[in-house]
């Protein structure tokens, strides 16, 4: 009994006869290709000419779900690492004295024990899911008894907040940012599923959020849906989304030399339009007061129903901590006072200026600089001014391209380089900042080429250099078998190294630009490689316990800075600043 | 023909990443029974290991396993040697979490180049079918829940069946593909379950002539027999040495244990249970006797052996006899027509019918029913509208093994990613039957792979919040009685198609 033959075949839905310019893309593409280049495409190989995007999108998201959750099964920042834990109880804690104290309270309670030092949303977010916690346990964010629990149950409430604020924010401004972002860069729908799958399985994140426990994707969605209301041409939207980002998390302000930029060129050129510029700065401020309106609002009525917003001072009131100066001008006895007070209190707890140039060892250029020269015998005055000079200079040139050229398809680029700028430059930098620069140049696999081989390499190797530098961070809390799958899965994805090299040699590009890559990479993966072997196999010497945390950062910061200098390259490339003839030189010996 | 992708290779690294990351979840006490089992084959002498009770969960498992366990114990000396201590009862540091997951998931590379022999024997059109059969068998969440989450090695024996069951299929492997199924019955004795189908095809097709049934191949005989008796000794050989065959047989079959299991697999006797509740209600309105004794257990159902309150109590002699009377349906058949399409047909309504009759069934047999099925699901539409009500019954019905907080989104999405995508890859790649489908069967089917969506909402949540912690039978009844009717109904498909194809 041979199987009947295909022609018999009846599918009881008709086939889709609608070909829409999408697909004919993919009918090009498959002619082009016989064979997937790279794991992840063979993966979505079989829905590349008949599956609708409806079908495939949420299998995908199911996946990435998966994935996501499994990871969270693992330890979390500060697991069972008294007297203070960690981020997980960090976040947990402001769960606790959102729900639990009066507004005016929640930036001065005890500040020593993971004072609140977000900008509010995050103040309003942790109140949400302290309530539905507490309608499930109580106990979990009861005041001061519930410091430092480990409820198993917990930490499952704790992990699906994660989850939920990311299926909320990031991955539906992900899905729209990839679909409009690859139809304006003309890439097919089949792709762009591909680029979609890449971004979400991007192990960084997901390292971040889900294992070592924080809400970056709650802060990178806003920015991200802001960067789709831009491609979208929905400028006040895309205000509105970063002003959100902004309210979330302090660290989006590495992108606001962007947006601001770019929103203010797309006011000026072609032509001026005044009423658009009208139109950004006043919904921007709007946003802004709704943003901390409750917490006005919160203010005023505590003060009318006589809650003093420190207890512990027993009605006296300390000084401004910052801008004492304003008591001069200001009556402290108005009703207007407590409001004021608020407001310097969350700047000076959302930017805490008073720190050092570097809080832990990062893998940026101050840090890497203090190896070689001792950063702390120089005042903070001039390490503060200096790290702003460093700044400025490296965002100047991506945002005046982005100013004079205000694309819709520069944006990511534009966005990547600045925040490599404020990543290896600025002042108080983090190693999970690194989240920051990746998000946008991960992006880049959505657009034009997004999936070549030279695209793939080089936001492949700031991905996993990423992850390899926060590597310390998470092996603190013994996860060092999450960190190898999912950097290892994702690279194998992408047919990136150290599972692979087939993204290096392609052709069509130079030989010497292919060895010129080959070489600086193949330089990196051998360090990181080698690197871990050291770190598991050799002691450091005991008069240099840090040794191989200093070699991570300085092999990250030179790693980084060469990710700047590419988003920079090819923002000069796709901007076409540069003179024709110049630049045109230059394409045709990339393509040849 | 070009590859096709994904290949399973591909497919096998992405679900072992996956399957690593779920290291630090729940695990069953299968994990502590097989850590056991370690500690007894590595620290004692082979005639005690059928002997030993220190740990309530003794060896019952034929000795090829145990001999898998010795080999794996080996290694286990290297990573951890406490977790080899027969007296460290529950165990579980994390080198010993590790290392016996991970011994899963390498083991399962068996059923990984089964799957690829399996797509390798197929030529044709049927290449591309064969290679999606064989990707559902590798990522099926049966096999992720029940190894790589409550913790047993079944991804390496299916392996060792499909293996066997390809070579079947080529008259030149036959002999090896007989005493390759005689190592999985040293094994894991549930494969007795299919024993039959096995002896009928192999009798048939190797030992009689094609052309007569009357002439007898006397040389295939003494190969497959010799065979089958050098592996049966080599297994039970050193234990008949010392006279403990019988101790070992009663390891293997306890028959001391219920007609159910502690959840009711989702089988003819659950939904007699089921009927039996209801009758409990109904019966002195329809004035029927209820017995007193029965009611009295409140744990009725869930443990131990079960007494019926109206309908007549089942003895493991009527489980016995159903059971073989529906095996020997479908056997003649094969023995008439010994395809190896039929062949796997009687394999897959064998295992229908231990699993829909036996005593004592473990709901995890359903794989015995699944992995089989699947190797033909995509013949024809026919088998495939028989498979879909298993596919979801099937799997369903491992939902209550898994009953912690936080594994409950990894088996409700891991499953329903699966149905979804392999149901809709499926419905793309069987061809049409050349004889008219069962317009109504397909209808029912549709309705009631909807209703397991309620159904599981019910269970997982609603009935939490509603009652709390009591009347927690309700939800396992209702998740094996929807599973029963959908393992029922598909099984009377699948016969259905059996006999007309």
């Amino acid at each position: 009994m041979a199987a009947p033959s295909p022609a018999l075949h009846k599918p009881r839905r008709k086939a889709k006869r609608v070909c829409n310019g999408a697909s004919s893309f993919v009918a090009v593409e498959e002619s082009l290709s016989r064979t997937p280049s790279f794991p992840l495409a063979a993966f979505l190989w079989p829905a590349r000419s008949s599956a609708s995007e409806w079908e495939i999108l949420p299998l995908i998201l199911m996946i990435v779900g998966l994935f996501r959750w499994a990871s969270s099964l693992w330890g979390y920042s500060g697991f069972q690492k008294p007297p203070i834990f960690g981020d997980y109880e960090a976040q947990r804690h402001w769960m606790e004295i959102t729900t639990q104290l009066p507004v005016s309270q929640w930036y001065f309670h005890d500040l020593q024990w993971w004072g609140l030092d977000y900008p509010p949303l995050t103040a309003y977010h942790s109140w949400l899911c302290g309530k539905i916690g507490s309608i499930i346990d109580p106990t979990w964010f009861a005041l001061y008894t519930s410091r430092g629990s480990h409820d198993p149950t917990l930490k499952i409430f704790m992990r699906a907040t994660v989850m939920v604020s990311e299926y909320l924010i990031y991955i539906p401004a992900v899905v729209i940012f990839v679909r409009r972002f690859s139809r304006l860069s003309g890439v097919a729908t089949w792709t762009s599923s591909v680029a979609l799958v890449a971004i979400l399985m991007q192990p960084a994140t997901i390292l971040i959020d889900h294992v070592h426990f924080q809400y970056n994707t709650v802060m990178l969605g806003f920015v991200v849906a802001s960067m789709s209301s831009m491609l979208a041409g929905r400028n006040l939207w895309s205000a509105i989304f970063f002003v959100a980002a902004l309210g979330f998390k302090q660290m989006a302000l590495y992108y606001a030399f962007s947006v601001f930029v770019y929103l203010l060129g797309g006011c000026l050129f072609p032509r001026i339009n005044i009423s658009r510029l009208l139109g950004i700065a006043v919904i921007t401020v709007a946003s802004f007061v709704i943003l901390v309106l409750p917490l006005i609002v919160g203010t005023l009525y505590d003060v009318k129903a006589g809650v003093d917003y420190r207890p512990d001072l027993g009605g006296s009131r300390p000084p401004l901590p910052l801008f004492p100066q304003l008591v001069g001008y200001l009556d402290t006895e108005a009703f207007y006072y407590p409001i004021v007070e608020q407001m310097v209190q969350i700047v000076h707890r959302v930017f805490p200026f008073a720190r050092g140039l570097f809080e832990d060892k990062v893998a940026n250029f101050w840090c890497a600089l203090n190896v070689v020269i001792k950063l702390r015998k120089y005042p903070t005055e001039l390490l503060q001014r200096g790290a702003l000079l460093a700044t400025v200079a490296s965002i100047i040139p991506p945002n005046l391209i982005l100013f004079f050229r205000p694309r819709k398809l520069l944006l990511p680029l534009a966005f990547a380089t600045t925040a490599w700028g404020f990543f290896l430059f600025s002042y108080q930098v983090h190693e999970k900042s690194v989240l920051l620069p990746l998000m946008p140049m991960t992006l880049l696999l959505a657009g034009n080429q997004g999936l070549t081989k030279s695209v793939r390499a080089w936001v492949g190797f700031a991905n996993i250099l990423g992850c390899w530098t926060m590597f310390p961070l998470l092996q603190r809390v013994d996860l060092r078998v999450p960190y190898t799958v999912l950097t290892l899965l994702w690279a194998y994805l992408l047919g990136l190294p150290p599972t692979s090299f087939s993204a290096y040699f392609q052709e069509g590009s130079s030989l010497w630009s292919q060895w010129f890559t080959v070489f600086v990479h193949g330089f990196f993966y051998l360090a990181m490689a080698l690197w871990h072997v050291f770190e598991i196999f050799l002691k450091p010497p005991p008069e240099k316990p840090d040794l191989w945390v200093v070699l991570n950062i300085g092999v990250g910061a030179a790693g980084f800075s060469l990710c700047y200098l590419w988003c920079l390259s090819r923002l000069v490339l796709e901007s076409d600043i540069l003179p024709k003839s110049w630049t045109g030189s230059r394409i045709k010996s990339k393509t040849q | 023909m070009a590859e096709i992708y994904p290949s399973l290779a591909q497919c096998a690294i992405v679900a072992a990443a996956f399957k690593i990351l779920l290291f630090p979840a729940y695990k069953s006490t299968d994990f502590e029974v097989h850590r056991n089992w370690l500690a007894i084959t590595n620290s004692l002498p082979l005639w005690e290991w059928y002997l030993e009770k220190t740990s309530e969960w003794t060896l019952d498992y034929p000795p090829f396993f145990a001999y898998f366990e010795w080999v794996l114990s080996q290694v286990a000396k290297l990573v951890d040697p406490a977790m080899l201590r027969v007296y460290n009862l529950e165990y579980d540091s994390w080198q010993t979490i590790y290392f016996q997951r991970f011994t899963v998931i390498i083991t399962e590379l068996l059923l990984v180049h089964a799957l690829q022999m399996f797509v390798d024997s197929s030529r044709g059109a049927s290449k591309r079918a064969a290679q999606a059969a064989a990707t559902s068998i590798l990522l099926s969440p049966g096999l992720l829940i029940i190894d790589h989450i409550h913790f047993q090695y079944n991804g390496c024996m299916y392996g060792i069946l499909i293996a066997s069951m390809v070579l079947a299929r080529k008259r030149s492997t036959l002999l090896w593909s007989g005493l390759l199924f005689a190592t999985l019955l040293c094994m894991k004795h549930i494969y007795l379950y299919l024993a039959p189908a096995y002896f009928v095809f192999l009798l048939r097709a190797y030992c009689l002539s094609p052309k007569s049934v009357f002439r007898i191949q006397f040389l295939n005989c003494l190969k497959l027999g010799g065979g089958m008796a050098a592996i049966f000794g080599t297994a039970f050989g050193p234990f008949a040495l010392k006279d403990q065959i019988p101790q070992i047989l009663s390891r293997l079959f306890p028959f001391s244990r219920g007609l159910c299991h502690a959840y009711w697999a989702p089988n003819v006797w659950a939904m007699y249970s089921f009927m039996d509740r209801i009758l409990i209600i109904l019966a002195p309105r329809i004035g029927l006797p209820v017995s007193a004794g029965a009611l009295q257990s409140v744990t009725r159902g869930l443990v131990g052996d079960t007494s019926f309150a109206v309908l007549p109590d089942i003895t493991p002699r009527i489980c016995f006899a159903l059971t073989l009377i529906f095996q020997a349906i479908p056997l003649v058949k094969l023995f008439i027509q010994p395809t190896w399409d039929i062949f796997v047909g009687a394999v897959t309504l064998c295992g229908y019918a231990s699993f829909l009759f036996g005593w004592h069934v473990h709901e995890k047999a359903i794989l015995l029913v699944i992995i089989p099925f699947s190797l033909v699901a995509l013949k024809d539409r026919r088998y495939l509208s028989a498979f879909r009500p298993l596919a979801v019954a099937g799997h369903v019905s491992l939902f209550p093994l898994l009953f912690t907080p936080a594994e409950f989104p990894i088996k409700t999405v891991y499953t329903v990613f699966w149905l979804v995508l392999f149901l809709m890859v499926f419905d793309h790649l069987a061809p049409a039957s050349n004889r008219a489908r069962f317009f109504l069967f397909d209808r029912f089917s549709t309705l009631y792979i909807t209703v397991s969506i309620p159904l599981i909402v019910y269970c997982s949540l609603v009935h939490g919040i509603v009652f709390g912690k009591s009347y927690e039978f309700l939800p396992l009844m209702f998740t094996s009685s929807y599973s029963a009717i959908g393992v029922v109904g598909s099984w009377v498909g699948f016969m259905v198609v059996y006999f007309t194809s």
